[in-house]
């Protein structure tokens, strides 16, 4: 598996998957701390922070997937190297191999964007400790969805040689998703796609703000983590990845 | 000769499933953004402009700018497959003429969807049983200048279809261009960047407000840079390996 990994490090050498990842990281970053901290947001920055971004991370993580997985999975595409390579490998390792290093570059901007976030937090001067559990709970149930959403991709991208099939899904599937977190009267919606689970996870609301009285009356309420449907999630995710490199398995190269 | 290359793409486009996206992708703002209008009638009291709202915000801003991203960089990828790219400048064929060609059958699937994003309003704001007359006027103008300022977007976007040749990569900048129409929209740029004119066209997030600019101008703003991406981009063609 280190010598897959090696060689996937070794193909997508200056090919700017990386800096691709971290140009979207950096987009996020710059959509999430754009605004005005002062009064009630700078005195609840951390408790802002926890409320506001699982739904700019709906909008950019899913993206991200999308473009690391097609980047990684069509320099086979290009030039029928699967043909080549499943003479010297096995498909499923290929396939546990591609999704490893694309989970690796996933997981290195979502660590970018965390500390990215803390520390912004402390230059800007958020009122309070900052509370670490909570924020490591946020930090799970953000990789936990954007990990799921990257299995699902890489499925797609390593299925289909026609990349615009996996972005269009992908697409389609952000979409619901993000709609899904303004619609609190719809619970079963945001539960059945995994683009949904970035609210499903979220456990801080905002209640008591009016466009009248604005933040006057206004509060950050914590609600109970739901470990159930995380752990729904990550049963999905463990299920995804079987069909997937199953299917894979299947496909004629 | 131009309706000789657009019968050409049109063929390469047979049974090609790209343009289901463009079908399905307006029908979940449709279906999701009317139930969040039903569900917050005492906030949102401007009837069909309410809905319009709901309809295209997020459609304007991200995903537009997307699936416009991704078409264009499968029409350029047809041609980069294969070494395509050789056969076809062989032909006698102006270069100009097959990128405005391919921009022409971009152009025509934007204004699909957006008679489609139209014809979805429509169908929704009569089940929602809005009393008022629908804004006709108004909605044939949003969808014309969504449709020109989309045409902008996928002008830009072929021209950097070509310079890099890579699938993904085109969507991502398309990404990227779409948030930052957002931020310039919200600046008051919106009718200069060429990944906002979409957004400000529809008029997404203020209806009911007249446009900074009106719509004569918008209209020459937009095809000036339609005729200069057709330019950039048929010197790129002329001028880099492909």
């Amino acid at each position: 598996m280190i010598g897959l990994l090696k060689c996937e490090y070794r193909k997508t050498r200056r090919r700017y998957v990386f800096i691709t990842a971290l140009v979207i990281t950096a987009c996020e970053l710059v959509f999430a701390f754009y605004g005005k901290y002062e009064g009630f947001i700078l005195e609840n920055g951390w408790m802002s922070f926890l409320y506001q971004l699982p739904l700019i991370n709906s909008i950019f993580f899913p993206v991200l997937s999308i473009v690391v997985a097609s980047r990684l999975c069509d320099i086979e595409h290009k030039g029928q190297q699967l043909k080549l390579l499943c003479t010297m490998t096995e498909k499923g390792r290929l396939y546990d191999a591609k999704l490893l290093y694309g989970l690796g570059i996933v997981s290195l901007c979502l660590a970018v964007t965390f500390g990215a976030e803390i520390i912004f937090g402390k230059v800007m001067g958020f009122g309070g400790e900052l509370p670490v559990k909570l924020y490591l709970i946020y930090m799970l149930f953000t990789a936990a969805p954007t990990f799921a959403v990257y299995v699902f991709q890489h499925t797609l991208s390593m299925l289909f040689k026609n990349q615009a099939i996996p972005f269009f899904a992908g697409i389609i599937g952000e979409f619901a998703g993000l709609f899904s977190m303004f619609l609190p009267q719809l619970p079963a919606l945001r539960k059945a796609i995994i683009w949904g689970y970035y609210g499903v996870l979220q456990f801080v609301g905002l209640y008591g703000w009016t466009k009248e009285t604005r933040y006057e009356n206004a509060y950050f309420e914590i609600y109970d983590r739901d470990w159930t449907f995380f752990a729904v999630l990550v049963v999905l995710t463990v299920v995804m990845y079987l069909i997937g490199r199953k299917l894979f398995d299947m496909k004629e190269v | 000769m131009l309706l000789k290359l657009l019968k050409a793409e049109r063929m390469k486009l047979r049974r090609s499933p790209v343009w289901i996206a463009f079908i399905i992708m307006p029908v979940v703002p449709a279906l999701l953004g009317t139930i969040n209008y039903l569900g917050n009638l005492g906030v949102l009291q401007s009837e069909w402009y309410s809905l319009w709202t709901q309809h295209t915000l997020f459609t304007c801003y991200f995903f537009l700018p997307i699936l416009i991203g991704v078409y264009c960089s499968y029409i350029m990828r047809l041609e980069q497959n294969n070494h395509n790219w050789n056969r076809l400048l062989v032909m006698p064929v102006p270069r100009g003429l097959v990128y405005m060609s391919k921009l022409i059958t971009a152009s025509l699937m934007i204004a699909l969807s957006e008679i489609w994003i139209g014809a979805l309003f429509i169908i929704s704001g009569k089940l929602c049983g809005l009393s008022a007359a629908p804004p006709w006027l108004e909605l044939i103008k949003w969808c014309a200048f969504g449709t020109l300022g989309g045409i902008v977007m996928a002008a830009v976007q072929l021209c950097i279809s070509i310079f890099i040749k890579s699938f993904a990569l085109p969507v991502g900048i398309a990404f990227g261009g779409g948030i930052s129409g957002l931020a310039l929209l919200a600046k008051g740029y919106g009718y200069i960047w060429p990944y906002s004119l979409m957004a400000y066209g529809m008029e997404s997030n203020a209806p009911q407000e007249a446009m900074t600019v009106s719509s004569g101008p918008f209209a020459v703003i937009c095809i000036g840079y339609i005729a200069l991406f057709t330019i950039a981009g048929s010197i790129l063609m002329s001028r880099k390996e492909l």
